[in-house]
């Protein structure tokens, strides 16, 4: 009886060790057979993604000199997880790191927050400095590739733009999916503009790590990697030396500098008055730089070359003539009176003492206001536009086509328009009732007008070709392309027939070698032909203006200069731009005394300086209100 | 006596091999040499000397090998009698140890369980096993035994509480669960089923109680016993109305007073229970006292688990969490459990192959050789691989069993089923831990696992098994 009890104990037991070892084969079963989110889990346990950075593309100028270079930096990254418990040397860190214990532990506190992310310690770390933290061992650092940005020349701040990291509104558009938090991206600039083309391909490394963080070796022998592709490498338009030449003339005044080779479009100098030093804009002290150049009310980041509206003045007389002789309503011989300037109604246009009356050579040479208050009105009142609203609409077609009130697609970062006034921008402000004598001003390159220095360079070009253009352009070779972009190779022609220009370009001539307003700008042999501006504006003394372009016969440079409250065109307009095509010309300066005039020349900026007084009692205001 | 001892010595060293079990032997040594591989898995490295440099892991589990299976052979040598004679003694020495390693010994992972032997850790515990199993057998086998005698039940419990109690004091809870294993052999030896149930539902009601409100376990548990009740009487329709009587007292005491839900349900159940037990007692069904009594012992135990709990280490009170599921920390206490069933369960039908284990080489896997060591055969060699090491354990504990009933003795059945028993719990509780169906206990898997001690201890524990179960047809060993 006993025995057979135990035999059926012994069998139940039997069943229950069968039991146990189901319920674990079961387990085991779904675990390895049914279910596949553990072979995931176990590849991301030892799998991380690198990603590995390029070198940022270079640019040179023209000539082949470094105006941009890229030098290896690194980023000092922490993961706070994996910092040692014992703590680390904390004053061995600071020196490599060249940060204050307070700035360090500032880092380490906010990396506490998310303690497994790797969180930037401190940028711009060298070289050296990188070896020196791999030796020393500081687990839960370590380093990201950088490239930073150096200027051998410190010369064409709005020019080239600077490299930043990516902001957080950039980072949620779509256009900017390539990029990742803690991306740098050019901004501004040719850094902008060629963005793409300059930053390279990001690589891909995938490493095998183990529990405590060190690297085992390469994932699948590194046949899914993919290795970092290097920016290209560009050739600028820009003749560094001219470039130098050219802001250090500027220097102190506010205005611009554009130079273009009329047979190309290339662009030789872009200077924007002020600037700053690229340099600047790179390294740790970035952000503080940034901020007082926002501050300033100069506005040295605002590239006036490209976006500033300035009224043409005097040069722009040369579009008037033009597209009245093309239009049949004046011929070169032409003859008009100046008495001090140009009567209409109640109201005069005045005009400095000259002999009078001008043929429109010499009004070009002299540049005679009245003259030209008869060219544009004759042209906008002819008969055959019907009314003075038609005649202003052809009006405006030719001054488009001379490029300005548009975008000229360059490839300049941040390009203006300028502004052209139109029929509907006078019914608009005048409710429809307006004459002739409203749009008057337009005449001289006054009243509505607005030109960037590019556009009034363009058209120095344009002259200096004979009636077209190619897009300006700064750029002029990519690395591993045979070309640019196509449209920089068309030739753009404006409105006016080639054979029109010449009395216009007699007249730039005359102005010069002759007799008229730019005479400074004569340089023995080689015919610089020019026209002078003084555009008037309520903010204080005319801006100085010049348009030029040299030699007269299979021009070699074409240049804008404009001085902001400069005076005349020719009490410093001229000089610089004299003084720019004599070194390009001639590589050398025969007149030292001229440029010492034009560098200790000093306009009056009291309207800025009064700005610049309020706004920083503004800001201390805020301040203290904080 | 020594006529008995001569004819033993005469059959000579030939007759008892035949005796041996060779099916025992053979999966004992199948098993440790998976062992070895696997600890080879997770402890080569090929820049640290060569291969046969004692500073391996492996090569000192090999050489422990090689000490384990001479001190197998001295064993199967020796007489059956001795251990029977050596029981006490075996027990007597084994408390004292333990009790020395709980004054003097060293304290590794908050248990003071351990001597150290000139740069050897041994762990008493593990020879404690071997000695109560003995003892076991020793008091079980009296003529005069019989578990059901409530004074007899007194001594084997306090043969297995005193070394439990022991253990307790050294903060080794997981070894001293070792010792309910031989709740496993009691019932063989006929202990009544009665005891069971209240162990199985004690335990089922401190898991449950954690994952559900009191208010859900007492009335699952009230419908359960009621239907039980209805089922076992067949009077279905009145158990029905019962039922509805005391939710619906509970319900509106619930809604009227201000008691909660669950205060409301304990005096609608404690009502009903007194009255039924009146009525049980009254109308002598006693059928029906058995559900009163556990379904009182759950109302009065499952609020105390809160109170037991809080009395729980710290450490332990967190593997339980993480165990039913409370806490989710996959970086903290649930990361073992974590990456170990990451290992396992990426380890697919065949396996990533010897010494291929991500998991294991990258040393995601704590404990990898030690306690975790079956990672390494699920990783490695997949659910194959597993499969085969669960087959052999299970595969030993029922061929144990098996030796059990063979022999005629109790002492031989009682010991053989302690070896199995012993077996079992350790492979459900470290397996099982691993896969994550248990909760977190420092326990290792037997003859795996990389340790001398354990290594030793296990295979004197099988050995003197299979030497109690060789040549069956001698002499008794009482003699």
């Amino acid at each position: 009886m006993y025995q057979n009890e135990g035999y059926v104990r012994y069998r139940i037991l039997r069943i229950v060790v069968l039991g146990i070892g189901a319920v674990i084969l079961m387990r085991l079963f779904a675990m390895q057979i049914l279910d596949d989110g553990y072979d995931e889990r176990a590849t991301q346990n030892m799998l991380r993604t690198e990603v590995e950075y390029p070198m940022r593309g270079e640019v040179l100028d023209r000539n082949g000199e470094y105006l941009v270079k890229s030098r290896v930096c690194y980023d000092v990254m922490v993961v706070y997880r994996e910092l040692p418990k014992e703590g680390f040397d904390t004053l061995r860190l600071m020196t490599i790191l060249d940060m204050s214990k307070e700035g360090l532990m500032k880092r380490l506190k906010e990396a506490s927050r998310s303690p497994r992310a790797a969180t930037l310690v401190v940028g711009y770390l060298s070289q050296e400095g990188k070896l020196l933290l791999d030796e020393g061992g500081f687990s839960g650092f370590h380093t990201r590739f950088r490239t930073a940005r150096e200027y051998p020349r410190k010369i064409g701040g709005n020019l080239l733009g600077y490299v930043s990291e990516i902001t957080q509104g950039q980072l949620q558009r779509s256009e900017y999916d390539y990029y990742e938090a803690g991306d740098y991206i050019g901004t501004q600039g040719v850094e902008s503009a060629y963005e793409t083309l300059l930053r390279g391909e990001k690589g891909v490394s995938y490493r095998i790590y183990d529990s405590h963080g060190a690297v085992q070796g390469s994932y699948n022998d590194g046949a899914d990697d993919v290795q970092p592709v290097k920016g290209a490498q560009l050739t600028s338009t820009i003749d560094a030396c001219l470039q130098e030449f050219a802001e250090q003339m500027m220097e102190g005044k506010i205005g611009s500098v554009v130079a273009i080779e009329p047979s190309t479009g290339e662009i030789l100098v872009m200077v924007s008055s002020p600037t700053y030093n690229p340099d600047l804009m790179v390294g740790r002290a970035r952000s503080s730089n940034y901020a007082s150049m926002l501050h300033d009310q100069r506005q040295p980041q605002f590239n006036r070359a490209v976006k500033a509206k300035y009224p043409p003045g005097s040069t722009f007389k040369l579009v008037q003539g033009l597209i009245g002789l093309q239009e049949g309503t004046l011929r070169p011989g032409d003859r008009y009176p100046c008495n001090n300037g140009y009567t209409y109604g109640t109201r005069k246009m005045g005009c400095h003492p000259h002999k009078s009356p001008l043929d429109l050579r010499d009004a070009v040479a002299q540049s005679c206001n009245a003259y030209f208050c008869y060219v544009f009105k004759d042209m906008i009142t002819n008969a055959k536009y019907g009314n003075v609203k038609e005649g202003v609409r052809v009006w405006n077609d030719y001054v488009y086509s001379f490029g300005f009130g548009r975008r000229l697609g360059t490839d300049l970062y941040g390009e203006g328009a300028g502004y052209v006034p139109t029929p509907e921008y006078y019914d608009r402000g005048y409710n429809g009732r307006w004459n002739w004598g409203t749009v008057l001003s337009c005449s001289i390159g006054q009243g509505e007008m607005g030109c960037t220095p590019l556009q009034m360079a363009n058209l120095a070009a344009i002259v200096a070709n004979r009636g077209y253009y190619y897009v300006p352009h700064l750029i002029k070779k990519i690395e591993g392309r045979d070309s640019i972009d196509r449209r920089f190779y068309e030739r753009h022609y404006t409105m006016v027939d080639s054979v029109n220009f010449v009395p216009i370009v007699d007249g730039m001539w005359r102005s010069v070698n002759v007799s008229g307003t730019s005479r400074t700008a004569y340089l023995e042999g080689l015919d610089v032909c020019g026209k002078t501006g003084t555009a008037q504006n309520p903010l204080g003394a005319d801006h100085s203006t010049f348009l030029s372009f040299a030699p007269k016969d299979n021009p070699k440079i074409a240049i804008s200069v404009y001085v902001e409250h400069g005076g005349f065109g020719s009490a410093i307009a001229v000089p610089i731009a004299s003084l720019i095509e004599e070194l390009y010309l001639t590589d050398t300066i025969r007149r030292p005394e001229l440029l010492e005039r034009v560098l200790n020349f000093q306009p009056n900026y009291k309207h800025y300086d009064e700005k610049q007084r309020k706004y920083d009692a503004e800001r201390q205001k805020k301040n203290e209100k904080r | 006596m020594i006529s008995d001892y001569n004819i033993s010595r005469h059959k000579g060293g030939n007759a008892l091999f035949g005796s041996i079990d060779k099916v025992a032997l053979g999966l004992y040594a199948l098993i440790v040499i998976i062992g070895v591989f696997c600890i080879t898995s997770a402890s080569y490295d090929p820049d640290n000397g060569s291969i046969f440099s004692l500073s391996h892991n492996y090569m000192k589990q090999i050489v422990w090998v090689v000490i384990s299976w001479t001190m197998a052979i001295v064993v199967l040598l020796l007489d059956r009698r001795l251990f029977h004679m050596f029981a006490y003694p075996a027990y007597i020495l084994g408390i004292m140890a333990l009790l020395a390693a709980l004054f003097f010994g060293r304290e590794v992972n908050g248990a003071k369980a351990w001597f150290e032997l000139g740069g050897m850790r041994i762990q008493p515990v593990e020879f404690v096993k071997i000695a109560t199993a003995l003892m076991m057998a020793r008091v079980m086998s009296d003529y005069v035994f019989n578990i059901n005698r409530i004074t007899d039940l007194f001594k084997v419990a306090g043969v297995i509480l005193l070394p439990l109690g022991i253990i307790v004091l050294q903060n080794d809870t997981g070894s001293g669960l070792v010792l309910g294993a031989f709740l496993f052999v009691l019932y063989r030896e006929g202990l009544s089923k009665y005891i069971y149930f209240p162990i199985i539902f004690t335990i089922v009601l401190f898991v449950v109680s954690f994952i559900f409100s009191p208010v859900v376990i007492f009335t699952a548990l009230l419908v359960l016993f009621t239907l039980y009740s209805a089922l076992k009487t067949g009077a279905i329709a009145g158990h029905a109305r019962f039922l509805c009587c005391v939710l619906l007292v509970a319900l509106l005491l619930a809604l009227l007073t201000p008691l909660s839900g669950y205060v409301s349900l304990m005096i609608a159940c404690g009502v009903a229970a007194v009255m039924l037990a009146a009525v049980a007692l009254k109308t002598r069904t006693m059928m029906l006292l058995w559900p009163i009594l556990m379904f009182v012992y759950a109302m009065l135990f499952v609020p105390t688990t809160d109170v037991l709990f809080s009395h729980l280490e710290e450490h332990q009170k967190n593997r339980i969490l993480t165990f039913v599921g409370l806490v989710d920390d996959p970086r903290g206490v649930g990361y073992n459990v974590n990456q170990s069933q990451i290992a396992i369960g990426s380890g697919g039908m065949w396996g990533k192959g010897f010494m291929e284990g991500t998991q294991i080489k990258y040393d995601f896997v704590p404990e990898k050789h030690t306690d975790f060591i079956f990672c390494i055969v699920g990783e490695e060699q997949g659910f194959f691989g597993a499969f085969i090491v669960v087959a052999l354990y299970l595969a030993l504990i029922l061929r144990l069993m098996r030796m059990g009933e063979r022999i005629k003795e109790p002492f031989g059945r009682v010991y053989c089923y302690s070896v199995a028993a012993i077996l079992l719990l350790h492979v459900l509780v470290n397996v099982g831990m691993t896969i994550g169906i248990m909760p977190v206990m420092g326990i290792p898997l037997p003859l795996m696992s990389y340790g001398g001690s354990s290594l030793v201890a296990f295979t004197l524990l099988i050995m003197i098994a299979i030497r109690l179960d060789a040549s069956t047809s001698d002499n008794d060993i009482y003699a």
